[in-house]
């Protein structure tokens, strides 16, 4: 249905824009219009559309509620006295009668022969708002397209009042994604309140024992739960540490031989491939961290364990024999590896932005290539590659879906890669999937750990942002 | 046909006085005072017979004094397309020779051969010889990396390193391992600093960034930093298109001085400017070497219709 009325709209606005244009043409005749033809249709086509639009929009929030409402209002008794669920039912297959499909329950006497009369009832309410709204919405249409019509004089400025309103349409759809982060902050902001009611934030933010789970029933023991979350910050700055010293080293040389060495054809095969690259989903990475490195890793660090024992490092030994799949230098590792593409493709662009004068400086010197790197583009890109740093640290500290897969879930406070550690983020997805008692401190923790998490990832967003800006500025 | 060659006075008083440095400033070098028509038209008449477009070079007057560089025959392709034609020229030592010709004629170019910075453009391929004290600097035995260690390059925008005015013109000695001790690198910079007479102004702020210096005083640093290795041979690329009149003639006193010590040759868009500092001028147009002589000469006495018609203000 909603798409004839489309249809039909679509043809007025069509129509408007035409009929502005031929009229404006008309009328402009021996005067000096203001704008051209086409600028008034594009008016006209506007406001056919924009009313239209609205009421459709309106429409399709209102009328579901709207018939619902209608719906009970003029209801038998006896269905009216049913219990609020039993009611719904009944008007689902009423519903459901109505569109000719046979009814899910059985309903014993008086309710039976009300079924048929409630149905032929809803069908017609249904019907009444559809047509209904669709003839508002083509009187809205119809009433701004003669507006328009009484506006298409030679001295409208009809190119100036387009304008607005494509900045308004423009500005609505940066507004929603504004509106949407402000949401969310909000949302985060409110739940975490909620939380640090319950649980002082001195003792989340600093407290060393992190282990909610004890708290799902009341009647347990400890039933308060544990909420420090310092081992899930190291946890997450040690996984951050060890991604970024595989991201960092290799992201920024092979950045170097891309923009300094390269050959203009291995760059064009290169430059794709790392963004390839860069668009693998995450949860790829992960299964590459927990099926291939963390075995291999394993395996690895077991047999220098077994070499060890009974020697001198039998301490040792006997610990690496017993190292896990799960650790923080796999997931460390694989969340390295997928930072490389984007660790290197911003540091190229921040070499490329180094005046060619200044290489050509240093080479008519005598500098060689290596020579030039490390005098004199590392040191001018320097301000800039730390901000690409902290954007990859940003993004090592949000990951999810690696650690989720590799790197455990215990909450160890520790420094040790080998160890299993878990992050904020895997917390938070612990917390909040399956089946959750809404109000209580474990799952209200996961709205804390977010908020902490978007505070400093925010931070830190803003501090590289600056520093890339400032950089980029000093060379325009 | 009628037409005059150099601007008469009133034109002088007009149009020419608003751009100080194309005013004519006598530093040793003597514009033709060729303001008379009758001088002109001597000229003209004796030219006349259109010169061809392209033939072999014209040399007015051979150098005098010992050669440093001797092109023979330089040919340079980008990509495949030929840029310069057949350049045969000499420049002699402890002097400057000026490059002059409309945009795109290939002057720039030709100064990149010098110093081998071609070698760093992707798809450039050079023929020809280029001999500095009768040594082939395209020869497989010479390395480029120390041969511009002997042939310093300024270019046309001044591009100091971001970093402090002592590391910058220490950067060549540092690469080129020439000085080890600290207080010897000292003396290095000082005296660099000072042949560029830029010591006074920068004496007490060495360790402050180049970046904040003025674009003549950027200009002169680059220029210390590429004497402060003890070239032989210094080119410069337009250095003065960037800088304000009192800056560029600071930069030309500079040149002046300069080439006592050492062999400069100067790419330049002003004529003036060609005719203040340079002994010697070379004359391009569309990759060929047209006409090449004393500067005097070329400036008084064009023998190629091309070469009056450019120094005149004609094209280009
Ligand atoms: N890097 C380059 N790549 C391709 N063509 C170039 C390059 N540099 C110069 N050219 C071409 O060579 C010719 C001479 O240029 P150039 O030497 O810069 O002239 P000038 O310095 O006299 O203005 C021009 O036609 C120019 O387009
Ligand atoms: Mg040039």
């Amino acid at each position: 249905m909603i798409w004839i009325y489309l249809l039909i709209l679509t043809a007025l606005s069509a129509a408007a824009f035409l009929g502005g244009r031929e009229l404006a043409r008309r009328r402009a005749v021996g005067a000096h219009p203001h704008s051209r033809p086409g600028q008034h249709g594009a008016y006209a086509l506007i406001w056919v559309a924009a009313p239209a639009l609205l009421v459709l929009i309106l429409l399709s929030v209102f009328a579901a509620p709207l018939e619902r409402q209608l719906t009970a209002a003029g209801t038998p008794d006896v269905v009216a006295e049913l219990e609020h669920f039993r009611r719904d039912a009944f008007f689902a297959d009423a519903h459901r009668v109505g569109r000719g499909e046979p009814a899910l329950q059985i309903w014993e006497r008086p309710l039976a022969e009300q079924l048929p009369v409630e149905a032929r009832r809803m069908v017609r309410i249904e019907r009444t708002l559809q047509w209904g709204g669709g003839a508002a919405a083509i009187l809205a249409a119809i009433l701004g397209g003669l507006f328009a019509l009484t506006q298409i004089k030679p001295q409208t400025r009809a190119r100036n009042r387009v304008e607005g309103w494509i900045y308004g349409a423009l500005f609505i759809c940066s507004a929603i994604a504004v509106l949407t982060t402000l949401g969310i902050i909000a949302s985060l902001a409110f739940d975490s309140f909620r939380f640090f009611q319950k649980v002082p934030i001195f003792d989340f933010l600093f407290g060393a024992q992190w282990s909610p789970q004890i708290a799902i029933r009341a009647d347990q023991v400890g039933s308060t739960g544990a909420f420090g979350a310092v081992p899930l910050f190291v946890g997450t700055m040690l996984i951050m540490s060890i991604a970024m010293c595989v991201a960092a080293p290799i992201g920024l040389l092979s950045a170097i031989y891309l923009s300094e060495y390269a050959s203009r054809t291995t760059r064009a095969v290169i430059k794709p491939l790392l963004e390839i690259l860069a668009g693998v989903p995450t949860v790829v990475y992960g299964f590459f961290a927990a099926l291939t490195v963390g075995p291999i890793l394993r395996v690895f660090f077991n047999e220098i364990g077994l070499f060890l024992m009974g020697g001198p490092l039998d301490g040792l030994g006997q610990y690496l024999a017993l190292v896990q799949n799960q650790m923080a230098l796999t997931a460390g590792a694989v969340m390295g590896i997928m930072l490389i593409p984007f660790v290197s493709s911003l540091s190229d662009d921040i070499l490329n932005a180094v005046p060619q004068s200044l290489r050509d400086g240093s080479f008519a010197m005598g500098a060689t290539k290596s020579e030039t790197v490390k005098r004199v583009l590392l040191p001018a890109a320097l301000p800039g590659i730390a901000g690409a740093l902290l954007l990859a640290v940003s993004r090592a500290i949000g990951e999810t879906m690696i650690v989720t897969m590799a790197a455990g879930l215990a909450a160890n406070l520790t420094f040790n890669p080998l160890d299993t550690v878990t992050t904020v983020t895997v917390q938070i997805v612990t917390l909040l999937t399956g089946d959750q008692e809404f109000n209580s401190a474990k799952t209200l923790s996961a709205f804390g750990l977010g908020l902490t998490l978007f505070m400093v990832t925010l931070v830190l967003n803003i501090i590289a942002h600056r520093i890339v800006q400032t950089y980029r500025e000093q060379y325009d | 046909m009628k037409f005059r060659i150099f601007r008469s006075a009133e034109d002088q008083t007009g149009a020419g006085a608003a751009d100080p440095t194309e005013s004519v400033r006598m530093g040793g070098q003597v514009l033709p005072e060729a303001t008379s028509s009758k001088a002109a038209s001597a000229v003209e008449a004796r030219l006349e017979d259109a010169t061809p477009v392209s033939g072999p070079t014209v040399v007015a007057t051979p150098p005098t004094g010992p050669i440093k560089i001797a092109a023979r025959d330089v040919s340079v392709f980008y990509d495949g397309k030929q840029a310069l034609y057949d350049v045969s020229l000499d420049i002699p030592d402890k002097t400057v020779t000026a490059l002059i010709g409309p945009s795109g004629c290939g002057k720039s170019t030709f100064l990149r051969t010098m110093n081998r910075m071609n070698d760093t453009i992707a798809g450039c391929k050079v023929t020809g010889r280029i001999a500095m004290d009768d040594e082939d600097i395209n020869d497989r035995s010479i390395d480029p990396v120390l041969l511009r260690a002997r042939v310093g390059m300024v270019f046309q925008r001044p591009n100091p390193f971001p970093k402090s005015i002592y590391e910058n013109v220490a950067y060549g000695p540092k690469i080129h391992g020439l000085v080890s001790a600290k207080s010897e690198m000292d003396g290095v910079v000082e005296s660099a600093l000072k042949r560029a007479g830029l010591w006074e102004e920068v004496a007490d702020r060495l360790q402050s960034s180049a970046m904040g210096l003025s674009g003549g005083q950027q200009q002169r640093l680059v220029i210390a930093r590429a004497i402060a290795v003890n070239p032989e041979v210094i080119l410069m690329d337009e250095p003065c298109s960037a800088l304000d009149p009192i800056a560029t003639a600071r930069i030309e006193e500079l040149i002046d001085e300069l080439r006592e010590r050492f062999c400069i040759v100067i790419v330049t868009h002003s004529m003036a400017q060609a005719a203040r500092v340079s002994q010697r001028t070379a004359f391009f147009h569309m990759g060929r070497l047209v006409e090449t002589g004393d500067t005097e000469d070329i400036f008084q006495n064009p023998r190629e219709r091309r070469t009056l018609d450019y120094i005149t203000g004609r094209f280009g």
